[in-house]
Protein backbone atom coordinates (compact mmCIF):
# COMPACT_ATOMS: atom_id res chain seq x y z
CA UNK A 1 0.00 0.00 0.00
CA UNK A 2 2.82 2.29 1.06
CA UNK A 3 4.18 1.23 -2.37
CA UNK A 4 1.00 2.59 -4.13
CA UNK A 5 1.09 6.16 -1.89
CA UNK A 6 4.50 6.71 -3.01
CA UNK A 7 3.80 6.16 -6.66
CA UNK A 8 0.54 8.51 -6.68
CA UNK A 9 2.21 11.57 -4.60
CA UNK A 10 5.36 11.41 -6.93
CA UNK A 11 3.09 11.30 -9.98
CA UNK A 12 1.04 13.85 -8.87
CA UNK A 13 4.37 16.29 -8.09
CA UNK A 14 5.13 15.48 -11.57
CA UNK A 15 2.02 16.53 -13.22
CA UNK A 16 2.69 20.19 -11.29
CA UNK A 17 5.71 19.71 -13.25
CA UNK A 18 4.48 18.51 -16.44
CA UNK A 19 1.94 21.12 -16.50
CA UNK A 20 4.70 23.71 -16.04
CA UNK A 21 6.75 22.06 -18.75
CA UNK A 22 3.19 21.91 -21.28
CA UNK A 23 2.50 25.55 -20.77
CA UNK A 24 5.94 26.88 -21.04
CA UNK A 25 7.18 24.17 -23.95
CA UNK A 26 3.95 23.17 -25.57
CA UNK A 27 1.32 25.96 -25.41
CA UNK A 28 3.81 29.28 -25.73
CA UNK A 29 6.44 27.56 -27.57
CA UNK A 30 9.15 28.46 -25.28
CA UNK A 31 11.47 25.34 -25.68
CA UNK A 32 13.08 25.62 -22.52
CA UNK A 33 15.12 22.15 -20.73
CA UNK A 34 15.59 23.78 -17.58
CA UNK A 35 12.35 23.19 -16.31
CA UNK A 36 14.07 21.11 -13.43
CA UNK A 37 16.48 23.88 -12.65
CA UNK A 38 13.28 25.91 -11.11
CA UNK A 39 11.82 22.86 -9.57
CA UNK A 40 15.17 22.25 -7.64
CA UNK A 41 15.30 26.03 -6.65
CA UNK A 42 11.80 25.30 -5.42
CA UNK A 43 13.14 22.41 -3.43
CA UNK A 44 16.46 23.84 -1.85
CA UNK A 45 14.40 26.95 -0.54
CA UNK A 46 11.63 25.16 1.43
CA UNK A 47 14.79 22.91 2.94
CA UNK A 48 16.12 25.21 3.87
CA UNK A 49 13.31 27.38 5.40
CA UNK A 50 12.37 24.28 7.43
CA UNK A 51 15.53 23.45 8.33
CA UNK A 52 16.24 26.25 9.83
CA UNK A 53 13.06 26.81 11.12
CA UNK A 54 12.42 30.52 9.53
CA UNK A 55 9.35 29.93 7.84
CA UNK A 56 6.72 27.23 8.46
CA UNK A 57 5.29 24.92 5.01
CA UNK A 58 2.78 27.33 3.86
CA UNK A 59 4.81 30.30 3.83
CA UNK A 60 7.92 28.97 2.69
CA UNK A 61 6.51 26.84 -0.29
CA UNK A 62 4.66 30.90 -0.99
CA UNK A 63 8.36 32.04 -1.00
CA UNK A 64 9.51 29.54 -3.17
CA UNK A 65 6.53 30.23 -5.46
CA UNK A 66 7.31 33.65 -5.54
CA UNK A 67 11.29 33.12 -6.30
CA UNK A 68 10.71 30.51 -9.10
CA UNK A 69 8.49 32.75 -11.21
CA UNK A 70 11.36 35.55 -11.02
CA UNK A 71 13.46 32.78 -11.46
CA UNK A 72 11.76 31.53 -14.44
CA UNK A 73 10.86 34.81 -16.17
CA UNK A 74 13.95 35.42 -15.83
CA UNK A 75 15.48 32.43 -18.05
CA UNK A 76 12.87 32.78 -20.66
CA UNK A 77 13.60 36.28 -21.20
CA UNK A 78 16.22 35.45 -23.95
CA UNK A 79 13.47 33.36 -25.52
CA UNK A 80 12.40 37.14 -26.01
CA UNK A 81 15.00 37.84 -28.04
CA UNK A 82 16.41 35.00 -29.86
CA UNK A 83 14.74 32.09 -31.90
CA UNK A 84 13.46 28.79 -30.77
CA UNK A 85 16.85 26.61 -31.54
CA UNK A 86 19.13 29.51 -29.98
CA UNK A 87 17.17 29.48 -26.84
CA UNK A 88 17.55 26.22 -26.44
CA UNK A 89 21.18 26.32 -26.43
CA UNK A 90 21.08 29.05 -23.57
CA UNK A 91 18.19 27.19 -21.47
CA UNK A 92 21.05 24.25 -21.44
CA UNK A 93 23.42 26.37 -20.28
CA UNK A 94 20.73 27.40 -17.53
CA UNK A 95 20.46 24.01 -16.19
CA UNK A 96 24.45 23.18 -16.57
CA UNK A 97 24.72 26.52 -13.98
CA UNK A 98 21.93 25.51 -12.02
CA UNK A 99 23.62 21.99 -11.44
CA UNK A 100 26.75 23.18 -11.11
CA UNK A 101 25.16 25.78 -7.83
CA UNK A 102 23.47 22.50 -6.71
CA UNK A 103 26.58 20.52 -6.14
CA UNK A 104 28.85 23.31 -5.29
CA UNK A 105 26.89 25.67 -3.03
CA UNK A 106 27.18 23.42 -0.05
CA UNK A 107 26.70 26.26 2.14
CA UNK A 108 22.74 26.57 0.69
CA UNK A 109 21.80 22.97 -1.02
CA UNK A 110 24.51 20.31 1.36
CA UNK A 111 26.18 20.06 -2.29
CA UNK A 112 26.71 16.36 -3.92
CA UNK A 113 26.18 14.72 -0.31
CA UNK A 114 22.54 16.06 -0.32
CA UNK A 115 20.32 17.97 2.14
CA UNK A 116 18.99 15.54 4.32
CA UNK A 117 16.25 15.88 7.35
CA UNK A 118 13.81 17.92 5.45
CA UNK A 119 10.77 18.25 7.81
CA UNK A 120 7.81 16.74 7.11
CA UNK A 121 5.21 19.47 5.48
CA UNK A 122 2.95 21.45 8.00
CA UNK A 123 -0.56 22.79 8.02
CA UNK A 124 -1.75 25.58 10.62
CA UNK A 125 0.59 24.19 13.31
CA UNK A 126 0.13 20.77 12.73
CA UNK A 127 2.53 18.46 10.89
CA UNK A 128 1.44 16.12 8.19
CA UNK A 129 3.34 12.89 9.26
CA UNK A 130 1.26 10.53 7.52
CA UNK A 131 1.92 9.08 3.94
CA UNK A 132 -1.70 9.74 3.24
CA UNK A 133 -1.70 12.98 5.08
CA UNK A 134 0.84 13.94 2.23
CA UNK A 135 -0.89 12.45 -0.61
CA UNK A 136 -4.32 14.69 0.15
CA UNK A 137 -2.09 17.51 0.43
CA UNK A 138 -0.49 16.64 -3.02
CA UNK A 139 -4.25 15.60 -4.79
CA UNK A 140 -4.71 18.74 -3.34
CA UNK A 141 -1.90 21.15 -5.32
CA UNK A 142 -2.48 18.94 -8.11
CA UNK A 143 -6.06 19.61 -8.44
CA UNK A 144 -5.15 23.58 -8.51
CA UNK A 145 -2.79 23.33 -10.98
CA UNK A 146 -5.06 21.50 -13.17
CA UNK A 147 -7.70 24.00 -12.32
CA UNK A 148 -5.41 26.74 -13.42
CA UNK A 149 -3.99 25.46 -15.93
CA UNK A 150 -8.01 24.21 -17.62
CA UNK A 151 -9.40 27.76 -17.27
CA UNK A 152 -5.70 29.35 -18.84
CA UNK A 153 -6.47 27.29 -21.51
CA UNK A 154 -9.73 28.04 -22.59
CA UNK A 155 -9.61 31.36 -21.68
CA UNK A 156 -9.00 34.00 -24.48
CA UNK A 157 -5.20 34.11 -22.88
CA UNK A 158 -4.61 30.26 -23.57
CA UNK A 159 -5.95 31.59 -27.13
CA UNK A 160 -3.00 34.01 -27.84
CA UNK A 161 -0.26 31.91 -25.75
CA UNK A 162 -1.18 29.34 -28.57
CA UNK A 163 -1.15 31.94 -31.49
CA UNK A 164 2.02 33.37 -30.31
CA UNK A 165 4.02 29.81 -30.69
CA UNK A 166 2.34 29.50 -34.39
CA UNK A 167 3.55 33.14 -35.15
CA UNK A 168 3.90 36.07 -32.97
CA UNK A 169 4.26 38.30 -35.78
CA UNK A 170 0.76 37.72 -37.13
CA UNK A 171 -0.34 38.09 -33.07
CA UNK A 172 1.76 41.49 -33.33
CA UNK A 173 -0.12 42.43 -36.58
CA UNK A 174 -3.59 41.85 -35.01
CA UNK A 175 -2.67 44.06 -32.62
CA UNK A 176 -1.97 42.16 -29.63
CA UNK A 177 1.17 42.43 -27.25
CA UNK A 178 3.25 39.54 -27.26
CA UNK A 179 5.51 40.28 -24.36
CA UNK A 180 3.33 40.30 -21.96
CA UNK A 181 1.68 37.31 -22.51
CA UNK A 182 4.93 35.59 -22.19
CA UNK A 183 5.96 36.67 -19.85
CA UNK A 184 2.82 36.02 -17.78
CA UNK A 185 3.13 31.97 -19.09
CA UNK A 186 6.52 31.78 -18.03
CA UNK A 187 5.76 32.94 -14.36
CA UNK A 188 2.55 30.60 -13.89
CA UNK A 189 5.14 27.84 -15.24
CA UNK A 190 7.74 29.03 -12.93
CA UNK A 191 4.94 28.82 -9.70
CA UNK A 192 4.00 25.27 -10.82
CA UNK A 193 7.85 24.35 -10.49
CA UNK A 194 8.38 25.93 -7.03
CA UNK A 195 5.41 24.50 -5.42
CA UNK A 196 6.37 21.19 -7.26
CA UNK A 197 9.43 21.51 -5.72
CA UNK A 198 8.50 22.21 -2.17
CA UNK A 199 6.10 19.32 -1.74
CA UNK A 200 8.81 17.01 -3.70
CA UNK A 201 11.82 18.15 -0.97
CA UNK A 202 8.93 17.99 1.98
CA UNK A 203 7.61 14.03 1.04
CA UNK A 204 10.97 13.03 0.38
CA UNK A 205 12.85 14.66 3.46
CA UNK A 206 15.87 14.10 1.37
CA UNK A 207 17.40 16.10 -1.83
CA UNK A 208 20.11 16.19 -4.02
CA UNK A 209 21.41 17.36 -7.18
CA UNK A 210 20.56 14.69 -8.89
CA UNK A 211 16.81 15.27 -8.89
CA UNK A 212 17.19 18.24 -10.87
CA UNK A 213 20.16 17.53 -13.24
CA UNK A 214 19.60 17.44 -17.36
CA UNK A 215 18.19 13.95 -17.26
CA UNK A 216 15.54 15.39 -14.89
CA UNK A 217 14.45 18.25 -17.36
CA UNK A 218 14.50 15.61 -20.57
CA UNK A 219 12.40 13.68 -18.33
CA UNK A 220 9.65 16.15 -18.36
CA UNK A 221 10.27 16.78 -21.85
CA UNK A 222 9.62 13.01 -22.45
CA UNK A 223 6.34 13.63 -20.07
CA UNK A 224 5.02 16.58 -22.52
CA UNK A 225 5.82 14.54 -25.45
CA UNK A 226 4.47 11.09 -24.28
CA UNK A 227 1.54 12.38 -22.71
CA UNK A 228 0.45 15.21 -25.75
CA UNK A 229 1.39 18.98 -25.59
CA UNK A 230 -1.14 21.60 -24.56
CA UNK A 231 -3.81 19.36 -23.26
CA UNK A 232 -4.85 18.82 -19.57
CA UNK A 233 -5.26 15.33 -20.28
CA UNK A 234 -1.99 14.90 -21.76
CA UNK A 235 -0.13 16.55 -18.91
CA UNK A 236 -2.25 14.09 -16.07
CA UNK A 237 -1.08 10.87 -18.60
CA UNK A 238 2.82 11.72 -19.53
CA UNK A 239 3.43 11.64 -15.68
CA UNK A 240 1.56 8.95 -14.20
CA UNK A 241 2.56 7.12 -17.16
CA UNK A 242 6.39 7.36 -17.17
CA UNK A 243 6.73 7.14 -13.27
CA UNK A 244 4.88 3.85 -13.55
CA UNK A 245 7.21 2.48 -16.45
CA UNK A 246 10.36 2.16 -14.19
CA UNK A 247 7.92 -0.33 -11.83
CA UNK A 248 7.01 -2.53 -14.43
CA UNK A 249 10.46 -2.84 -15.31
CA UNK A 250 11.38 -3.92 -11.75
CA UNK A 251 9.06 -6.83 -12.64
CA UNK A 252 11.04 -8.12 -15.23
CA UNK A 253 13.25 -8.93 -12.86
CA UNK A 254 16.23 -6.71 -14.04
CA UNK A 255 19.09 -6.59 -11.46
CA UNK A 256 19.26 -3.23 -10.06
CA UNK A 257 22.74 -2.26 -11.74
CA UNK A 258 21.31 -2.11 -14.97
CA UNK A 259 17.89 -0.18 -13.31
CA UNK A 260 19.40 2.59 -13.68
CA UNK A 261 20.65 2.32 -17.32
CA UNK A 262 17.39 0.59 -18.48
CA UNK A 263 15.33 3.29 -17.24
CA UNK A 264 17.39 5.73 -19.65
CA UNK A 265 16.99 3.45 -22.54
CA UNK A 266 13.54 3.01 -22.27
CA UNK A 267 12.85 7.34 -22.19
CA UNK A 268 15.09 8.20 -24.82
CA UNK A 269 13.58 5.18 -26.76
CA UNK A 270 9.90 6.49 -25.88
CA UNK A 271 11.06 9.79 -26.85
CA UNK A 272 12.58 8.80 -30.08
CA UNK A 273 9.34 6.87 -30.93
CA UNK A 274 6.87 9.28 -30.37
CA UNK A 275 8.93 11.88 -32.03
CA UNK A 276 8.64 9.70 -35.18
CA UNK A 277 5.38 7.76 -35.09
CA UNK A 278 2.80 10.05 -32.79
CA UNK A 279 4.13 13.52 -32.54
CA UNK A 280 0.66 14.25 -31.10
CA UNK A 281 1.02 11.93 -28.15
CA UNK A 282 -1.51 9.97 -26.75
CA UNK A 283 -3.87 12.78 -25.52
CA UNK A 284 -2.94 15.93 -27.03
CA UNK A 285 -1.17 17.49 -30.16
CA UNK A 286 2.23 17.72 -31.75
CA UNK A 287 4.75 19.75 -29.77
CA UNK B 1 -5.91 70.13 -44.22
CA UNK B 2 -2.78 67.38 -43.74
CA UNK B 3 -3.84 64.16 -46.31
CA UNK B 4 -5.81 60.97 -44.34
CA UNK B 5 -2.44 58.66 -44.63
CA UNK B 6 1.21 60.57 -45.87
CA UNK B 7 4.43 58.93 -45.94
CA UNK B 8 7.07 61.36 -47.23
CA UNK B 9 11.39 61.13 -47.64
CA UNK B 10 11.33 56.94 -46.48
CA UNK B 11 14.80 55.38 -47.49
CA UNK B 12 15.66 51.97 -46.03
CA UNK B 13 17.98 49.65 -47.47
CA UNK B 14 18.85 45.76 -46.74
CA UNK B 15 22.61 45.55 -46.38
CA UNK B 16 23.50 47.28 -49.68
CA UNK B 17 19.83 46.66 -51.49
CA UNK B 18 17.97 50.00 -51.15
CA UNK B 19 14.52 48.84 -51.07
CA UNK B 20 13.27 52.06 -50.27
CA UNK B 21 14.49 55.35 -51.98
CA UNK B 22 12.50 58.55 -51.06
CA UNK B 23 9.37 56.69 -50.92
CA UNK B 24 6.59 59.16 -50.69
CA UNK B 25 2.99 59.61 -51.45
CA UNK B 26 -0.51 60.41 -49.85
CA UNK B 27 -3.63 59.13 -50.09
CA UNK B 28 -7.02 60.44 -48.69
CA UNK B 29 -10.17 58.90 -46.93
CA UNK B 30 -12.31 56.20 -48.76
CA UNK B 31 -12.06 54.15 -51.68
CA UNK B 32 -9.79 51.54 -52.73
CA UNK B 33 -6.10 53.04 -54.07
CA UNK B 34 -3.83 49.83 -55.30
CA UNK B 35 -0.07 49.84 -54.71
CA UNK B 36 1.51 48.55 -58.28
CA UNK B 37 5.11 47.92 -59.21
CA UNK B 38 7.04 45.04 -60.62
CA UNK B 39 8.39 42.56 -58.06
CA UNK B 40 11.02 43.51 -55.76
CA UNK B 41 9.64 47.22 -55.64
CA UNK B 42 9.29 47.59 -52.65
CA UNK B 43 5.63 46.91 -51.88
CA UNK B 44 5.35 44.78 -49.35
CA UNK B 45 8.56 47.26 -47.94
CA UNK B 46 6.80 50.11 -47.21
CA UNK B 47 3.51 47.76 -45.70
CA UNK B 48 6.37 46.81 -43.24
CA UNK B 49 7.52 50.55 -42.20
CA UNK B 50 3.61 51.77 -42.19
CA UNK B 51 2.73 49.21 -40.03
CA UNK B 52 5.83 49.58 -37.20
CA UNK B 53 7.55 46.33 -38.52
CA UNK B 54 10.60 47.94 -40.06
CA UNK B 55 11.69 50.93 -38.62
CA UNK B 56 13.00 52.74 -41.82
CA UNK B 57 16.45 54.63 -42.56
CA UNK B 58 14.74 57.98 -42.74
CA UNK B 59 11.02 59.52 -43.56
CA UNK B 60 8.13 59.81 -41.76
CA UNK B 61 4.39 58.23 -41.78
CA UNK B 62 1.68 60.16 -40.73
CA UNK B 63 -2.10 59.30 -39.85
CA UNK B 64 -4.88 61.45 -39.68
CA UNK B 65 -1.66 64.50 -39.33
CA UNK B 66 -0.41 62.26 -36.32
CA UNK B 67 3.35 60.99 -36.73
CA UNK B 68 3.20 57.20 -36.62
CA UNK B 69 7.20 57.03 -36.23
CA UNK B 70 8.70 55.00 -33.52
CA UNK B 71 5.23 53.07 -32.79
CA UNK B 72 5.11 49.50 -32.25
CA UNK B 73 2.59 47.19 -34.42
CA UNK B 74 -0.03 47.04 -31.92
CA UNK B 75 0.35 50.72 -31.17
CA UNK B 76 -0.31 51.29 -34.85
CA UNK B 77 -3.12 48.93 -35.02
CA UNK B 78 -4.71 50.67 -31.98
CA UNK B 79 -4.05 54.01 -33.99
CA UNK B 80 -6.42 52.61 -36.84
CA UNK B 81 -4.38 50.86 -38.94
CA UNK B 82 -4.03 47.06 -39.84
CA UNK B 83 -2.27 45.08 -42.68
CA UNK B 84 -2.49 41.27 -43.85
CA UNK B 85 0.03 39.54 -45.04
CA UNK B 86 1.21 38.22 -48.39
CA UNK B 87 2.12 34.68 -47.10
CA UNK B 88 -0.91 34.74 -44.85
CA UNK B 89 0.22 33.99 -42.06
CA UNK B 90 -2.58 32.77 -40.25
CA UNK B 91 -2.60 30.53 -36.98
CA UNK B 92 -2.93 27.13 -38.63
CA UNK B 93 -3.53 24.81 -35.78
CA UNK B 94 -6.15 27.23 -34.75
CA UNK B 95 -9.90 27.30 -36.26
CA UNK B 96 -11.16 29.67 -38.64
CA UNK B 97 -13.13 31.35 -35.54
CA UNK B 98 -10.33 31.63 -32.96
CA UNK B 99 -8.14 33.31 -35.77
CA UNK B 100 -10.81 35.98 -36.07
CA UNK B 101 -11.49 36.20 -31.72
CA UNK B 102 -7.73 36.70 -31.54
CA UNK B 103 -7.42 39.78 -33.71
CA UNK B 104 -10.80 41.17 -31.86
CA UNK B 105 -9.81 44.21 -29.82
CA UNK B 106 -8.99 43.48 -26.15
CA UNK B 107 -11.27 42.77 -23.06
CA UNK B 108 -11.16 42.16 -20.02
CA UNK B 109 -10.67 38.17 -19.91
CA UNK B 110 -7.39 38.26 -22.05
CA UNK B 111 -4.83 38.52 -19.30
CA UNK B 112 -4.37 35.75 -16.73
CA UNK B 113 -5.37 37.36 -13.98
CA UNK B 114 -8.86 37.65 -15.62
CA UNK B 115 -9.09 33.84 -16.41
CA UNK B 116 -8.02 32.66 -13.35
CA UNK B 117 -10.08 34.51 -10.45
CA UNK B 118 -13.31 35.77 -12.65
CA UNK B 119 -13.63 32.67 -14.86
CA UNK B 120 -17.69 32.83 -15.28
CA UNK B 121 -16.93 36.99 -16.47
CA UNK B 122 -14.16 35.99 -18.84
CA UNK B 123 -16.59 32.86 -20.31
CA UNK B 124 -19.64 35.29 -20.52
CA UNK B 125 -16.99 37.79 -22.58
CA UNK B 126 -15.85 34.84 -24.88
CA UNK B 127 -19.06 34.42 -25.84
CA UNK B 128 -19.76 37.63 -26.88
CA UNK B 129 -16.37 37.56 -28.95
CA UNK B 130 -17.26 33.93 -30.60
CA UNK B 131 -20.36 35.77 -31.65
CA UNK B 132 -19.21 38.80 -33.05
CA UNK B 133 -16.18 36.42 -35.04
CA UNK B 134 -19.35 34.38 -36.41
CA UNK B 135 -20.86 37.43 -37.90
CA UNK B 136 -17.02 38.64 -39.20
CA UNK B 137 -17.09 35.23 -40.73
CA UNK B 138 -20.48 35.12 -42.05
CA UNK B 139 -19.51 38.46 -43.77
CA UNK B 140 -16.48 37.29 -45.70
CA UNK B 141 -18.78 33.90 -46.66
CA UNK B 142 -17.12 31.48 -44.05
CA UNK B 143 -19.39 30.77 -41.69
CA UNK B 144 -19.82 27.59 -42.76
CA UNK B 145 -15.94 27.12 -41.30
CA UNK B 146 -16.13 28.40 -38.23
CA UNK B 147 -14.92 25.60 -36.46
CA UNK B 148 -12.41 23.90 -39.08
CA UNK B 149 -8.82 24.16 -38.34
CA UNK B 150 -7.25 26.51 -40.93
CA UNK B 151 -5.06 23.88 -42.45
CA UNK B 152 -8.21 22.33 -43.40
CA UNK B 153 -9.24 25.27 -45.48
CA UNK B 154 -8.33 25.85 -49.13
CA UNK B 155 -6.33 28.37 -50.32
CA UNK B 156 -9.42 30.80 -51.19
CA UNK B 157 -10.77 30.30 -47.92
CA UNK B 158 -7.53 31.37 -46.37
CA UNK B 159 -7.33 34.10 -48.14
CA UNK B 160 -11.24 35.03 -47.28
CA UNK B 161 -10.15 34.14 -43.76
CA UNK B 162 -7.27 36.59 -43.46
CA UNK B 163 -9.14 39.64 -44.40
CA UNK B 164 -11.81 38.28 -41.59
CA UNK B 165 -9.08 38.97 -39.24
CA UNK B 166 -7.72 41.81 -40.63
CA UNK B 167 -11.31 43.28 -39.82
CA UNK B 168 -11.44 41.90 -36.80
CA UNK B 169 -9.03 44.43 -35.25
CA UNK B 170 -11.52 46.98 -35.93
CA UNK B 171 -9.01 49.13 -37.85
CA UNK B 172 -10.70 51.66 -40.27
CA UNK B 173 -7.50 51.75 -42.96
CA UNK B 174 -6.28 48.03 -44.32
CA UNK B 175 -3.55 47.55 -45.70
CA UNK B 176 -3.62 44.33 -47.62
CA UNK B 177 -1.34 42.89 -49.41
CA UNK B 178 -1.90 40.51 -52.79
CA UNK B 179 -5.15 39.74 -51.10
CA UNK B 180 -6.27 38.16 -55.01
CA UNK B 181 -3.35 36.24 -55.57
CA UNK B 182 -3.44 32.91 -56.89
CA UNK B 183 -6.77 32.43 -56.77
CA UNK B 184 -9.47 31.03 -59.64
CA UNK B 185 -11.79 33.06 -60.91
CA UNK B 186 -14.93 32.23 -58.67
CA UNK B 187 -12.57 32.69 -55.84
CA UNK B 188 -11.04 36.14 -57.11
CA UNK B 189 -14.67 37.41 -57.73
CA UNK B 190 -15.62 36.67 -54.14
CA UNK B 191 -12.69 38.67 -52.80
CA UNK B 192 -13.46 41.48 -55.22
CA UNK B 193 -16.73 42.26 -54.21
CA UNK B 194 -15.81 41.60 -50.51
CA UNK B 195 -13.38 44.57 -51.19
CA UNK B 196 -15.80 46.52 -52.76
CA UNK B 197 -17.93 45.85 -50.41
CA UNK B 198 -15.80 47.29 -47.18
CA UNK B 199 -15.39 50.46 -49.36
CA UNK B 200 -19.24 50.98 -49.29
CA UNK B 201 -18.51 50.59 -45.36
CA UNK B 202 -16.56 53.15 -45.20
CA UNK B 203 -13.25 51.00 -44.50
CA UNK B 204 -10.10 53.07 -46.33
CA UNK B 205 -8.11 50.55 -48.65
CA UNK B 206 -4.99 50.07 -49.69
CA UNK B 207 -4.40 46.65 -51.78
CA UNK B 208 -0.99 45.97 -53.16
CA UNK B 209 -2.19 43.82 -56.71
CA UNK B 210 -0.30 42.76 -59.97
CA UNK B 211 -3.22 41.35 -61.82
CA UNK B 212 -4.50 44.92 -64.08
CA UNK B 213 -7.85 43.51 -64.95
CA UNK B 214 -8.15 43.01 -60.83
CA UNK B 215 -7.09 46.26 -60.80
CA UNK B 216 -9.26 48.52 -63.31
CA UNK B 217 -12.22 46.89 -61.67
CA UNK B 218 -11.39 47.86 -57.95
CA UNK B 219 -9.10 50.64 -57.95
CA UNK B 220 -9.95 54.14 -57.06
CA UNK B 221 -6.65 55.55 -57.27
CA UNK B 222 -3.29 53.48 -58.67
CA UNK B 223 0.32 54.09 -57.14
CA UNK B 224 2.79 53.39 -59.08
CA UNK B 225 6.10 51.96 -56.98
CA UNK B 226 9.32 51.41 -58.88
CA UNK B 227 12.87 50.36 -57.06
CA UNK B 228 11.78 51.92 -53.73
CA UNK B 229 10.50 55.38 -55.09
CA UNK B 230 6.80 56.49 -56.17
CA UNK B 231 6.65 56.81 -59.75
CA UNK B 232 2.93 57.68 -60.66
CA UNK B 233 -0.17 58.29 -59.30
CA UNK B 234 -3.40 58.73 -60.39
CA UNK B 235 -6.81 56.77 -62.32
CA UNK B 236 -6.37 53.03 -63.38
CA UNK B 237 -7.27 54.24 -66.91
CA UNK B 238 -4.05 57.00 -66.43
CA UNK B 239 -1.69 54.84 -65.30
CA UNK B 240 -2.50 51.61 -67.44
CA UNK B 241 -2.46 53.53 -70.80
CA UNK B 242 0.84 54.77 -69.66
CA UNK B 243 3.25 53.24 -71.66
CA UNK B 244 6.15 54.03 -70.42
CA UNK B 245 4.78 52.42 -66.85
CA UNK B 246 3.72 49.10 -68.79
CA UNK B 247 7.51 48.94 -69.79
CA UNK B 248 8.52 49.20 -66.80
CA UNK B 249 5.91 46.72 -65.17
CA UNK B 250 5.73 44.35 -67.96
CA UNK B 251 9.77 44.79 -69.13
CA UNK B 252 10.95 41.98 -71.58
CA UNK B 253 7.93 40.50 -71.83
CA UNK B 254 6.21 42.92 -74.18
N1 LIG C 1 14.22 41.28 -44.84
C1 LIG C 1 14.86 41.54 -46.01
N2 LIG C 1 16.20 41.37 -46.09
C2 LIG C 1 16.85 41.61 -47.24
N3 LIG C 1 16.27 42.06 -48.36
C3 LIG C 1 14.94 42.25 -48.34
C4 LIG C 1 14.17 41.98 -47.17
N4 LIG C 1 12.87 42.26 -47.44
C5 LIG C 1 12.84 42.67 -48.72
N5 LIG C 1 14.08 42.68 -49.28
C6 LIG C 1 14.42 43.10 -50.62
O1 LIG C 1 13.87 44.40 -50.81
C7 LIG C 1 13.33 44.55 -52.08
C8 LIG C 1 11.89 44.96 -51.97
O2 LIG C 1 11.17 43.85 -51.47
P1 LIG C 1 9.60 43.85 -51.28
O3 LIG C 1 9.26 42.57 -50.62
O4 LIG C 1 9.16 45.09 -50.62
O5 LIG C 1 9.08 43.83 -52.78
P2 LIG C 1 7.60 43.73 -53.31
O6 LIG C 1 7.34 44.95 -54.10
O7 LIG C 1 6.67 43.42 -52.21
O8 LIG C 1 7.73 42.50 -54.30
P3 LIG C 1 6.72 41.31 -54.61
O9 LIG C 1 5.82 41.82 -55.68
O10 LIG C 1 7.61 40.23 -55.11
O11 LIG C 1 6.02 40.95 -53.37
C9 LIG C 1 13.53 43.22 -52.80
O12 LIG C 1 14.68 43.32 -53.61
C10 LIG C 1 13.74 42.25 -51.70
O13 LIG C 1 14.59 41.20 -52.10
MG1 LIG D 1 5.51 41.84 -51.69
Amino acid sequence: MDYLYSYLILAEIYVLLGLSTNLLVGVVGIFSVSQAAVFGVGAYIVGDCLLSGTLSFLPALALAAVACVLLNVLISLPSLRVSGDYFVVTSFGIQLLATATFTNWTWGTGGANGMPGVPPPDLFGASIESTRGILALTTMAMTLGCLAFWLILRAPFGRKLRAIREDELAVAAAGKGVLGAKVSAAAMAGAFAGVAGGLYATYLSFIDPSSFDLDASILLLTMVVVGGARTLWGSILGPFLLLALPQALTLLAIPTTYAATSRQLLYGGLLIAFALFRPQGLLGERL
Amino acid sequence: MSAYLEIAGVNHSFGGLQALNDCGFAIAEGGIACLVGPNGAGKTTIFNVITGFLRPDTGHVAFRGRPLDGLTPQAIVRAGIARSFQNLRLFADLTACDNVMLALPERAGETPFGALFRPFATARADRRRRGDALQLLDHVGLAARAADRVRNLSYGEQKLLTIARLLATGAELLLLDEPASGLASGALDQVMALLRRLRGEGKTLLVVEHNTRVVQQIADEVLFLHQGHLLAQGSPAQIIADPALAEIYFGGAL
